[in-house]
């Protein structure tokens, strides 16, 4: 859906190569955002005014959130309790589920990038049952994309047939079921062959479905999708991967099957065409009473949006293109996320959509918006709105967002947890800015691909903001002339290397120190030489295309680190990360550089709380967790 | 879980009781351990549990293992993976063994083996076409000729 912004700043939100790391906070809560963590690891649920009570509560798992890109997509497991269920059967299935382990549901569809880092737990209703095709393993930690063809499965004669005992291979009914609610769809269906009670058993496991990802493959007719959604019908989330085109019948099959569905996420693979159109989007999500969370790609048919819901609390939409309006009247709606397609050619007016999201949605909370269209303008119309809840604001891809944007961001939004201005023209002042108005509550701060910050605004931010978790500065500290691949990506991705000439963006050192900073992400910054990091509880490091950080003036002093990409970077360079991070007696040597700058007016010198700081490190590194993966392929 | 009432200072005894199989043989297990069967765990909750508690339904080579697996869980300081290792190793047994320990489960509501166990069961029922589910599990098939082959004609892209 969402495509990544650019390269893999946070790769382990992003990267093929990305071991399973710390946090399932990699999980972008847009899709596709892959960077930081707008979700809770557990529970998927986006972070802002969120209380996780994963394990505990018997409310729905909140899987409506398909952040989870790469969340390993096993499903919530509840046992509901069957029809003949044995005389212990709901208090064991409530006992049951709440030990099942489960995972973000609507994790991706996607390609899941990163190997979802840490299986997100969910509070597991005894009501709930989820079928999906990937292992409802204890032990998954990997995410299975194991999207099944699923045929129809046209036989209804012998419906409620009930095998007495059910002695199909020695397991009671209750048991039986136990174990084929742990099959992935397309097994379920095929074990229905087996014998009566299992055919019995099985259907039995599809009514108590409420969640179902689903790949609709190219020459899959629609009535295949609609006969397995009639074998659900108390589905409460759906999930379709569409590689062949999708268009409204599809939209009038699932409203017509599934009269209780409260999330509804459909995505293309790359050949499939989005065909419905906004009128019929529209359409489908008044009636339907009871969606709280759409998320559909491909969108670029729409031509026009006017949604109108009053339970809908999730949007996502992308590749969205031309629309000649875009209303939203959901009083409800917490969180959206609109990305529009960057070819160029998109002439929606953002400037009205904005101004009649602030008025319709009073309560949103998270915003992301990716446009190249995005201007000043744009900002000033969204914080004229009365949005006093915002707490995530993205508003990405916009080189027309200027310190002016910001200075008016600052004034409007006083509690602001992630800010997102990536690809913008901010400067150092925007930052500092932003390092006035938000330390209390800001932890995530992304400026990638903001050509006209400098490596002493990147500094202040995390001297000035305690709550840092999170800090993506790629390809900022960057020279212009650079015209390594890295760079060509980014245009790729949409994003122009504006050109600055200043010869201050090379040779750049960066001293950061952070007692909270988690995630660091300096991938494609070139102008960096010297790089001094001391902080305790940093677990990524993203130094991909750091080409120019000399072997001999880098100190990481992070003895929490987990993963460093060093992809592109020097050979020798591979080596001494290497050994910083993962050597248990860390060399007392004495790493005071000096040197002198190009202009020959400074000596740089490490500062001197990395020395004394050097023996408690050193006692930290050995009694460090696990060993550091140093990602260079 | 409500706690153990036993005192946890290492110079008192640790609180056990005794389940008796249904072929008569006793096994002690740790109350600590017992509290993972919901079913004990209310019997101890009401003090049901000092003499020795009868399994009917339960044979004592199926109970020893469940007696160990119980034992294994409720062990403090045992790390995740070599868990997880034990975990495999105790479930790699043939499949009338698995069933007993899913009815065992079922039966003393012991949620952890009842994943772990039908879980396994489930691994080993995927990919399989329902004849050889059917050598596997001893089952017959309870289809006549004419609706097994409308059902085979109906899945028969279900394997694609």
């Amino acid at each position: 859906m969402h495509r990544r912004l650019h390269q893999p700043h946070l790769p382990h939100s992003d990267s093929p190569a990305a071991p399973s790391s710390s946090s399932s906070d990699d999980a972008a809560a847009k899709r596709g955002k892959k960077r930081g963590s707008y979700n809770c690891g557990r529970c998927g649920l986006p972070k802002k005014g969120h209380s996780c009570h994963a394990g505990s509560s018997p409310s729905p798992a909140p899987d409506s959130s398909s952040s989870a890109s790469a969340a390993a997509a096993s499903t919530p497991v509840s046992a509901a309790a069957p029809a003949a269920a044995a005389s212990s059967a709901s208090a064991a299935s409530a006992s049951a589920v709440a030990l099942a382990p489960s995972s973000l549901a609507s994790a991706s569809r996607r390609p899941p990038q990163p190997p979802p880092p840490l299986l997100p737990r969910h509070p597991i209703s005894h009501l709930r049952r989820a079928l999906s095709f990937d292992d409802l393993d204890v032990r998954a930690d990997e995410e299975e994309e194991d999207f099944d063809e699923v045929e129809p499965d046209l036989d209804e004669r012998d419906r409620d047939f009930v095998d007495g005992d059910a002695d199909a291979g020695g397991l009671p009914a209750r048991c039986l079921w136990e174990v084929l609610r742990r099959l992935p769809p397309a097994e379920l269906l095929a074990v229905a062959r087996v014998c009566k009670g299992w055919r019995e058993t099985s259907r039995r496991v599809w009514r108590a479905a409420e969640d179902l990802k689903l790949r609709v493959p190219s020459r899959a007719q629609l009535c295949f999708v609609g006969s397995v959604l009639n074998k659900c019908p108390e589905l409460v989330r759906l999930s379709l991967r569409m590689e062949s085109d999708v268009d409204a019948t599809m939209l009038a099959c699932i409203a017509f099957s599934c009269p209780n569905l409260e999330s509804v996420e459909i995505s293309t693979s790359s050949n499939a065409v989005n065909r419905i159109t906004g009128d019929e989007l529209g359409r489908f999500v008044a009636d339907k009473r009871c969606l709280t969370c759409l998320k559909m790609e491909g969108c670029s048919n729409l031509g026009g949006l006017v949604l109108s819901s009053s339970s809908l609390s999730t949007l996502w939409l992308s590749d969205l293109n031309s629309l000649s309006k875009m209303v939203f009247n959901c009083p409800n709606l917490r969180e959206i996320s609109l990305e529009f397609s960057r070819n160029g050619n998109d002439c929606t007016d953002l400037i009205a959509m904005v101004d009649g999201l602030g008025r319709s949605c009073p309560i949103l909370q998270n915003i992301h918006i990716a446009s190249v269209r995005l201007s000043h303008a744009v900002v000033l119309a969204l914080t004229a709105s009365n949005l006093r809840g915002l707490r995530m604001l993205s508003l990405v891809l916009g080189s027309e967002i200027t310190d002016a944007s910001v200075a008016a961001i600052a004034s409007s939004f006083s509690d602001l947890e992630l800010l997102d201005l990536s690809g913008s023209s901010i400067s150092d002042s925007g930052i500092g800015m932003i390092c006035n108005v938000f330390p209390e509550t800001l932890s995530r701060l992304l400026l990638a691909l903001c050509p006209n910050i400098s490596s002493s605004g990147i500094q202040f931010a995390t001297a000035q903001l305690p709550l840092l978790e999170l800090m993506d500065c790629g390809m900022t500290v960057c020279d212009s002339n650079n015209e390594s691949l890295i760079s060509d990506e980014a245009i790729n991705h949409g994003m122009e290397k504006r050109p600055n000439s200043s010869l201050h963006l090379i040779h750049q050192k960066l001293i950061i120190k952070h007692s909270k900073l988690k995630k660091l992400s300096l991938w494609g910054c070139s102008g960096l030489d010297a790089l001094y990091l001391n902080c305790p509880e940093l677990n990524d490091l993203n130094l991909n295309a750091c080409k120019n950080l000399l072997p001999d003036r880098l100190l990481i002093q992070c003895p929490s680190l987990e993963n460093v990409y060093a992809l592109g970077c020097q050979e020798l360079l591979i080596e001494v990360i290497q050994n910083q991070v993962n050597n248990d007696s860390f060399p007392v040597e004495n790493h005071l550089p000096f040197k002198r700058l190009a202009d020959g007016s400074k000596r740089v010198r490490v500062p001197h709380f990395l020395c004394q700081q050097q023996f408690d490190v050193d006692k930290k590194q050995r009694s460090r967790r696990r060993p550091c993966n140093v990602l260079a392929e | 879980m409500s706690s153990s009432s036993s005192s946890s200072s290492p110079s008192c005894p640790k609180k056990m009781i005794t389940l008796k199989s249904s072929d008569g043989e006793t096994f002690e297990i740790e109350e600590i351990a017992a509290l993972q069967s919901k079913t004990l765990e209310s019997m101890i909750d009401e003090n049901c549990a000092s003499t020795p508690v009868p399994l009917p339904n339960i044979t004592g080579k199926i109970l020893a293992k469940v007696v160990e697996y119980c034992t294994k869980h409720a062990e403090v300081g045992a790390d995740a993976e070599s868990l997880r290792a034990w975990d495999a190793e105790f479930v790699s047994v043939d499949h009338p063994t698995l069933f007993d320990y899913i009815l065992a489960a079922n039966f003393l509501e012991i949620p952890t083996l009842l994943n772990l166990a039908c879980q396994s069961v489930a691994d080993m029922v995927k990919g399989k076409t329902p004849d050889e589910i059917h050598k596997i599990f001893n089952i017959k098939s309870t289809f006549t000729p004419e609706e097994e082959e409308e059902l085979r004609r109906e899945n028969q892209w279900a394997f694609d």
